[in-house]
């Protein structure tokens, strides 16, 4: 061991040698172009590994989803479908059944984002434009009303739209949604109103403009892509929602994730092909909703409030 | 635009209404709406179901007894330990492999490597789809017959045999958190990118010339300047992740033998598979009280980014 450490010990740092630096300097740009290449090297390794990890199960989805469906139950799987095909499509396309889920869910995820943007912007503008006292509280009381349990809230929300006669209606859906996508519409559409210039809104008012119609007029039309952006997250957040529409509603109401849970899951044999093939149809939306939303999606992230 | 918008409203209004409302009047009113809605389907619920958690009360019998502390002694000498244990082991590790994955991603497409762009879109397919198909997928390969996942360890020879991977109580919990972290980690890498991306380019060309290498840099430069957003998707996730849901109960239903049980689904399945609305709010208290120590956490760190 002690042999070792007399042939360490000569290895200079470039620190120790200030008194001559242009030596040093030409060692370190040599020791940085190899670093940059290893850094390049951990970069792919990171892509590929991650990258596997996030893509392979897609790719399997769309595989199953192609897939016939007596191969599907071969072991050892085919990693490629021998003669791909769209019958569990075409299955998908004969049940009744899912067209009723599909339905209630552009219906309910729509009215919420319209009741949530609605209800939003005029919370939002509260927040964004007036200074009162426990406004700042009441701020974070509104995004912390959306960290509360769902499962908890239902103890009592079953109950609550039960007394009212509203289980099994649309309205007890769009009413139990606002609770996750009002908070999050608050603080995204008070972003939005606070780039809006209060001289601006002073300039309406002293030219006589009432303060509802200031909002109306002005600051609305000004934050025309915030309201769509919110809205659009509203219904994402609507239309992936599982735990509301699977207690509150039955078969008639309910929205496709429950719908396909209880139409799929649990039976003696479930139908793979056509459960992914239902899995890519409900995600077609939320897609096209996000490549909208690419511009917003950080802000909207930041404001503590997306979560799948 | 503005301009002219500001010259109609000169027009139209020139004959404007005397002001009733003092601005702090109108502000509140602003938020009428909005704070009905979160009084009636958030706040109300919420306290009511904490309310009956001293009551004996059914979800299909009208009426209730007034029990005082007893659900709350019967829930916490009933298994509370290791419903707390698998929540937590749930919430953390549902935490740190997509941190881990996610920022490991984060760093490797911030450093401008070739197709960057294009893989972070692709990357964000699992965090898009909603939370039932992610359930479905990894029903799919972990499936103990025909999935993917045997069948692949199978021909590495990593297993002998097939593994029910969620049948067994010894691998549910993992299973159940790869699902999860496939879903999560999208969310922390765009996250964290967006944060990277803020780390000025100066400082690390400065500390280069300086000789610092990459590890010092990523240490000494890097961390310390996206240390907020790091603890901000950390303490979101773990919020969200305390009271995950869906992905629980389609994958395993909290099984095998209760061994994936969590708060979320163990209130759940009390209040409406056992119809105890009693018990169920004993443990939504425990879990609350446990969720707010998060929330307060959340909030005082949101304030102190607020107030930079």
């Amino acid at each position: 061991m002690s042999a070792l450490t007399p042939t360490r010990t000569p290895v200079p740092r470039p620190q120790a040698t200030p008194d001559s630096p242009a030596p040093v300097r030409k060692a370190r740009r040599g020791a940085l172009r190899s670093e940059r290449r290893g850094v390049r090297i951990a970069a792919w390794a990171a892509v590929v590994v991650c990258g596997g990890f996030a893509l392979l199960p897609v790719y399997w989805l769309l595989a199953t989803a192609l897939t016939p469906r007596e191969q599907v139950f071969a072991y050892p799987p085919r990693l490629f479908p021998a003669a791909p095909t769209l019958d569990a499509f075409a299955a998908l396309a004969g049940n009744e059944q899912l067209f009723v889920y599909l339905r209630n869910s552009l219906l309910v995820s729509v009215l919420t984002a319209v009741l949530s943007v609605l209800v939003s912007a005029y919370m939002g503008y509260s927040f964004s434009k007036f200074r009162y006292r426990g406004r700042r509280s009441l701020m974070y009381f509104v995004l912390a009303s959306q960290m509360f349990p769902q499962a908890l809230l239902l103890v009592t929300l079953y109950s609550l739209f039960s007394a009212y006669g509203l289980l099994n209606t649309y309205t007890a859906l769009v009413l139990s949604f606002t609770t996750f996508t009002l908070p999050l519409c608050v603080w995204m559409l008070k972003g939005f109103f606070d780039t809006i210039p209060d001289e601006l809104i002073e300039a309406a008012r002293v030219d006589g403009a009432s303060r509802l119609r200031i909002i109306h007029a002005i600051v609305l039309p000004l934050s025309a892509p915030g309201l769509i952006a919110a809205g659009l997250f509203a219904f994402v957040r609507g239309w992936n929602d599982f735990i509301f529409a699977l207690t509150l509603a039955g078969p008639e109401k309910q929205t496709l994730p429950p719908g396909l849970v209880n139409t799929f899951v649990g039976e003696a044999s479930t139908a793979w092909p056509e459960l992914m093939a239902a899995s890519l149809v409900v995600s077609l939306p939320v897609a096209i909703a996000f490549i909208a939303l690419q511009k917003y999606l950080v802000g909207g992230l930041t404001a503590g409030a997306v979560k799948g | 635009m503005s301009a002219s918008q500001v010259e109609t409203l000169q027009h139209t209004n020139s004959h404007s209404p005397p002001r009733r409302l003092t601005d702090g009047q109108f502000a509140l009113l602003l938020l009428l709406p909005g704070g009905a809605l979160l009084l009636g389907v958030v706040l109300y619920p919420l306290v009511a179901a904490l309310v009956t958690a001293f009551f004996e009360q059914s979800l299909v019998v009208p009426g209730r007894t007034f029990v005082g502390l007893a659900n709350i002694v019967d829930v916490l000498t009933v298994d509370f330990p290791r419903l707390l244990w698998q929540t937590l082991v749930f919430t953390v590790g549902t935490t740190i492999f997509p941190f881990v994955i996610g920022f490991a991603l984060a760093l490797a497409l911030n450093t401008r490597i070739r197709g960057a762009k294009v893989l972070r879109g692709l990357m964000l397919i699992p965090w898009l789809v909603p939370g039932v198909v992610v359930s479905f997928l990894w029903m799919w390969i972990f499936n103990a017959n025909y999935g993917v996942l045997n069948a692949l360890l199978e021909t590495l020879g990593l297993i002998d045999g097939p593994v029910a991977w969620l049948a067994q109580p010894g691998t549910a919990m993992t299973a159940v958190v790869v699902a999860k972290t496939w879903q999560s980690f999208p969310w922390m890498m765009v996250m964290l990118l967006a944060g990277l991306q803020t780390v000025p380019r100066e400082l690390h060309e400065a500390a280069e010339m300086d000789g610092a290498g990459t590890v010092r840099r990523f240490f000494s430069i890097t961390l310390p300047q996206v240390k907020g957003i790091v603890g901000l998707v950390l303490l979101l996730e773990l919020i969200w992740n305390f009271q995950h849901f869906d992905i629980i109960y389609v994958l395993t239903g909290g099984g095998p033998a209760g061994a994936t049980q969590t708060f979320a689904t163990a209130v759940y399945e009390t209040a409406f598979h056992g119809f105890d609305l009693g018990h169920a709010g004993a443990l939504g208290l425990l879990w609350m009280v446990l969720l707010m120590g998060l929330v307060v956490v959340y909030i005082r760190f949101s304030e102190k980014g607020e107030g930079k």
